[in-house]
């Protein structure tokens, strides 16, 4: 029940913050833009959990599904290219796109245990990554491709004769004035929609059997549960969200950006919000996502805001200029937060969802 | 759209929380007008951006701070964030975004970046707010034909040019370069660059022209910037016959280690590099004695020492300032810098379209960089590129070379 | 004189040799630390570039920048020593304060710690940097890469300048890690502490009731893993010549997939891993495209793993139920 109610406080918050925002924070205090890239980064982080939290397989290389599933919503929708798609269509198809990758690499590799099936998803990072750049007859290597088609929504459009008709509205020209609103109440449906995913595959077979995996994978398989189908499934389900948050992410920023955009740093964050948040419980994620970004993109942007806009750093030494702070407070902050919240911030209910200590795999 | 925030309200609310950062803000605001930077400063390009912050803000302390009367405020934002160690395309957008949406915000300076400036420069534009890079090469950002078919007017949702860059594009240098490693007596040459929007488009123009102008290439390879050491590349190079080696790329991907172990790996012949390697940095890295005599930097301007008037005052009292030689990348931040400050006194208004106007105006601006001025894409029209051999642990000016 | 494909051929695997014995070393200490207590340890690369870091700090310290001959051999003597007993000791510390009260919880949030010091440590990099020190550049580009003083001259030791070279800092990487493997070999499988750290990696709770101070062997392993980082980082400094605080990502990256490649916890498999990834980078810097290397490697070791599921040398894991 508690975890209910924290969810619902934090759907609240977030339906409310835009509201609070515009009325209490001077304009260059704006977070809306973080806030969005808090949402993505939840869904990243939601698909991280299927197989790492619920299934217990670390994953290194999540940021490669993302990036698929940026540069399919690139390549299905840019007008470099044939297809041409809209926003609705192609961010769709990044699901299956994703899911399919999945299976590719899971399909020889799932049978390998622990770390050896971590580093198996490292290495496909690095992977796509160097085809990303190198390919670049068709990804444009390092330059991204771009721009691509802004979220389009059901609303009221005005013509030109002030007539106001029903329709899709492309939400392209909304980052200033207007409403920034629309895209980010629809990125926040993104995740409602991917947090209701979750959470029922969490309650249904396919979740129990995913964490039964987790917890003893010999016994779960002498319960009839097929290991490695199973994996398959959380592996599959995992990679077609991460690429779902890959298109809504170049959606976002109208461009992929460059192929080092979904480096190993990427995966390394989603695994952070994923554990800060708690293994294998949804609500932690969001709180992970929330704590991480919050940090990455909020609170050390605006402590060297701060600091600076007080004359500090401008003698242009190394230690005094605030932006050189961020690695330390960073990984300092994830060593204080595992310190003392070892099982992450909101740790999955119950149910041996830890092992007992000190037991081995 | 559904929320709009009634100012008086808002006023009252923001000076009911006890918060001293929130009426910094609002205080005097009708005479303060603010210039923001967005540079990667956490991370690898750290060495370089500090630089061009120093730059930045030597410019801005060169007018006492006020222009026509308005007190300029300056941020230096972060485009990098500690998670990537690199520039973050969230976090720029994030400050293109947050710069649009401040009233106090008159120019923007940056990005480093030619990715991150494609992320901000539409963001920019549809809020008419005038964008300088010190540091952009990539020409697809405003030369048509240069890029993507849809490029440059992607980047121009409101039709207007509002994206203005002081230094010039890989299309010249890359070739300027080729010329140059001609006249050297090259006659066969491995190219490298480092897999990134600059230094291979650099690399690439540099192949084509050398192509044009009658040598061989050799073979054109993309490196692994993070790579320990490049001794199987150079034992390649060595084995190639080439007799001139050109790195399209930066001192922070790793140009140092290239020529130490090209010396070490006993090839000697010529290294040139662009001016993504024309910085002290460059040489400390290498090492004087692995670059001594055989090593030749192109710069899209003439350097610190070379200049004259403005140029050699900036290097004075950067000099007096920091206590070091200005570097190329510190002469761009600061003619970036200087050139909207100039553009704001011009305008003498705090109003957004006329000091886009003016900088879009500027002519014949005399900077550290000589006398240039910005053409219709918002390019400048310095067409002053410089040799540069090191010698004696120094870079030593050799030539002016192109148009 | 041409440079035969024969010679090219044999000059790649000197290259790819001498790249893989340096990252054997690192992946040595990865792998100890991993066999003990099952941590990824993601800061020991970030630990090598700080080891790298000191050693230079001493050499601008000592004014030993331009030491050659005899000097020089006593300065490398000096560097590998210290920068061993600093990494080890450091490496110690910062299991006390990071790692050791997370023994009990999840593998996954040691993983996490070891990324939050990771992280620590690439700023403590950055800020090392900037010391006002000449070795330093006098500290005012604090992010720039560093040069290594060139105490051990690229001089070729074998046959004529257009053949095939074999240099001295070849030759010095060599003359380091073979004795360390060996000496690391004779401490694990023929001393006293080296049968404690095989039975608390096998068994920590069993280990413990046999007596066992198992928060001393821990240490100990921590020590050991870390010196072999610092031994390594005044090898890599003097073979490459440059060190930068970004260089722990790559190193680390390297060792860990040595590691697993070789199998986890092996130390001969560590060894294998990094001579056969050395070997793979520069093959395919000279007969496929060096763009394509860092792409092979992992290729490679994807493959090999679903071949040999638990890496080359590694052990078939049992289960236990």
């Amino acid at each position: 029940m508690r975890r209910g109610g924290l969810l619902l406080t934090l759907l609240a918050v977030a339906l409310a913050w835009p509201a609070f925002e515009a009325w209490l924070l001077p304009g260059g205090w704006s977070v809306l833009d973080a806030v969005k890239s808090i949402f993505i980064f939840a869904i990243l982080g939601l698909a991280l959990n299927a197989v790492t939290g619920f299934t217990g397989i670390l994953n290194l290389g999540i940021a490669a599904f993302m990036a698929i599933g940026a540069y399919a919503f690139a390549i299905l929708t840019a007008d470099l290219y044939p297809f041409q798609l809209g926003f609705w269509p192609a961010i769709l198809l990044t699901l299956p796109i994703g899911a399919l990758a999945g299976f590719l690499l899971g399909a020889p590799t799932l049978g390998l245990r622990g770390d050896y099936l971590a580093i198996v998803t490292l290495g496909f990072g690095e992977i796509v990554q160097d085809v990303l750049k190198n390919v670049d007859s068709i990804t444009l290597g390092t330059q991204g491709i771009n721009p691509l088609p802004a979220p389009t929504v059901p609303w009221w459009k005005t013509a030109e004769d002030g007539s106001r008709s029903f329709g899709l509205v492309d939400l392209a020209g909304e980052t200033q004035g207007a409403g920034p609103y629309v895209s980010y109440y629809l990125f926040l449906g993104f995740l409602v929609a991917a947090w209701l995913v979750f959470r029922n595959l969490e309650l249904s077979r396919v979740g129990r059997a995913w964490m039964s995996i987790r917890e003893d994978e010999l016994a779960s398989r002498s319960m009839g549960i097929p290991p490695v189908r199973t994996k398959m499934l959380a592996f599959a389900t995992a990679a077609a969200f991460a690429a779902l948050s890959g298109g809504l992410w170049a959606s976002w920023l109208s461009s992929t950006g460059e192929p080092a955009n979904y480096d190993f740093q990427v995966s390394i964050l989603a695994l952070c919000i994923v554990i800060v948040g708690g293994m294998g419980s949804i609500a932690g994620v969001l709180v992970g996502a929330l704590v991480m970004i919050g940090v990455n993109s909020i609170l050390l942007v605006k402590l060297a805001e701060w600091l600076q806009a007080r004359g500090v750093g401008a003698s242009g030494s190394v230690f005094l200029s605030p932006n050189n702070w961020k690695y330390l407070l960073f990984g300092l902050a994830l060593v204080l937060m595992m310190r003392y919240k070892p099982d992450g911030l909101v740790p999955a209910a119950g149910r041996g969802a830890r092992k007992p200590a000190g037991a081995k795999r | 759209m559904p929320f709009t925030r009634p100012a008086t309200l808002a006023a009252r609310l923001s000076r009911l929380i006890p918060v001293a950062l929130l009426a910094a803000s609002a205080a005097h605001a009708a005479d303060q007008i603010k210039i923001v930077s967005s540079l990667p400063r956490t991370g690898s390009s750290n060495a370089q951006t500090t630089t061009m912050v120093n730059g930045i803000r030597m410019a801005i302390d060169e007018v006492g701070g006020k222009i026509d009367g308005f007190e300029i405020l300056y941020e230096d934002m972060d485009d990098a964030s500690p998670q990537r160690g690199n520039w973050d395309p969230a976090v720029e957008g994030q400050n293109a975004n947050k710069a649009a949406k401040d009233p106090l915000v008159v120019g923007y300076i940056g990005t480093f970046n030619s990715g991150a400036a494609k992320i901000a420069m539409p963001i920019l534009n549809r809020a008419g707010c005038v964008m300088v890079s010190p540091a952009n090469t990539y020409p697809g950002l405003t030369k048509p034909g240069f890029g993507e078919k849809n490029e440059p007017k992607v980047y121009r949702p409101s039709g207007k040019v509002s994206y203005f860059r002081v230094v010039p594009t890989d299309d010249l240098q890359g070739s300027v370069a080729a010329e140059w490693a001609k006249e050297l007596g090259a006659t066969k040459v491995f190219v490298l660059h480092d897999r990134e929007l600059y230094g291979k488009g650099i690399a690439d123009v540099f192949e084509k022209r050398a192509k044009e102008i009658g040598m061989q290439v050799a073979a054109v390879e993309g490196i692994d910037p993070k790579a320990a050491n490049y001794r199987s590349l150079v034992t390649k190079i060595k084995a190639s016959g080439a007799n001139f080696v050109y790195f399209g790329g930066t001192t922070q991907n790793n140009a140092g280690q290239i020529a130490k172990d090209l010396r070490s790996g006993g090839v000697d012949a010529p290294f040139m590099v662009p001016d993504g390697c024309f910085e002290e940095a460059f040489i400390e890295a290498a090492g004087a004695a692995n670059l001594n005599g055989k090593t030749y930097v192109t710069f899209g301007g003439l350097p610190a020492d070379q200049l004259t008037g403005k140029g050699a005052e900036f290097r004075e009292r950067y000099k007096a300032k920091y206590g070091t030689e200005p570097e190329a990348y510190a002469v761009y931040g600061y003619e970036a810098a200087r050139v909207l400050l100039d553009a704001i006194d011009r305008a003498e208004t705090k109003d957004r379209a006329a000091i886009l106007a003016a900088v879009a105006a500027t002519r014949d601006f005399s900077g550290a960089l000589g006398t240039w001025s910005f053409d219709d894409n918002g390019d400048t029209t310095n067409r002053v590129m410089s040799g540069q051999a090191v010698i004696d642990g120094k870079f030593t000016f050799q030539k002016v070379l192109g148009r | 004189m041409e440079f035969t494909p024969a010679e090219v051929f044999a000059q790649q695997v000197v290259n790819g040799l001498s790249n893989g014995m340096i990252i054997a070393l690192i992946a040595l200490g990865y792998t100890m630390v991993y066999g003990i207590i099952e941590l990824i340890n993601w800061a020991h690369g970030d630990l090598f570039m700080l080891g790298a870091f000191l050693a230079l700090t001493i050499l601008g310290a000592l004014g030993l920048q331009e030491a050659s001959g005899p000097m020089a051999a006593v300065a490398v003597v000096l560097l590998l020593v210290t920068s061993a007993v600093f990494c080890g000791s450091f490496n110690v510390l910062a299991d006390r304060i990071a790692y050791r009260p997370l023994r009990n919880a999840p593998k996954v949030s040691l993983l996490v710690t070891a990324i939050g010091v990771s992280f620590i440590f690439v700023n403590l990099g950055l800020f090392w940097g900037g010391v006002p020190m000449e070795v330093f550049s006098g500290g005012i580009a604090a992010a720039a890469p560093k040069d290594f003083p060139a105490l051990v001259p690229s001089r070729n030791l074998v046959g004529t300048d257009d053949g095939v070279h074999f240099t001295l800092r070849d030759l010095l990487v060599v003359a380091v890690t073979i004795p360390l493997m060996v000496s690391l070999w004779w401490l694990v499988t023929r001393t006293r502490l080296g049968k404690a750290m095989r039975a608390t990696a096998q068994n920590p709770t069993a280990a413990r009731l046999m007596g066992i101070d198992t928060d001393r062997v821990i240490a100990s392993t921590f020590f050991l893993g870390g010196s072999l980082a610092g031994f390594a980082s005044v090898v890599y400094a003097l073979y490459n010549n440059t060190i930068s605080f970004q260089m722990g990502y790559r190193a680390g990256m390297d060792a860990f997939t040595a590691a697993v490649l070789g199998g986890i916890g092996s130390l001969p498999g560590a060894v294998l891993g990094g001579l056969l990834i050395g070997l793979t980078r520069s093959m395919s810097d000279q007969y496929i495209e060096t763009r394509w290397t860092n792409a092979l490697v992992f290729a490679i070791l994807i493959i090999i793993l679903v071949f040999r599921p638990s890496g080359l040398l590694g052990m078939k894991q049992r289960e236990k139920v």
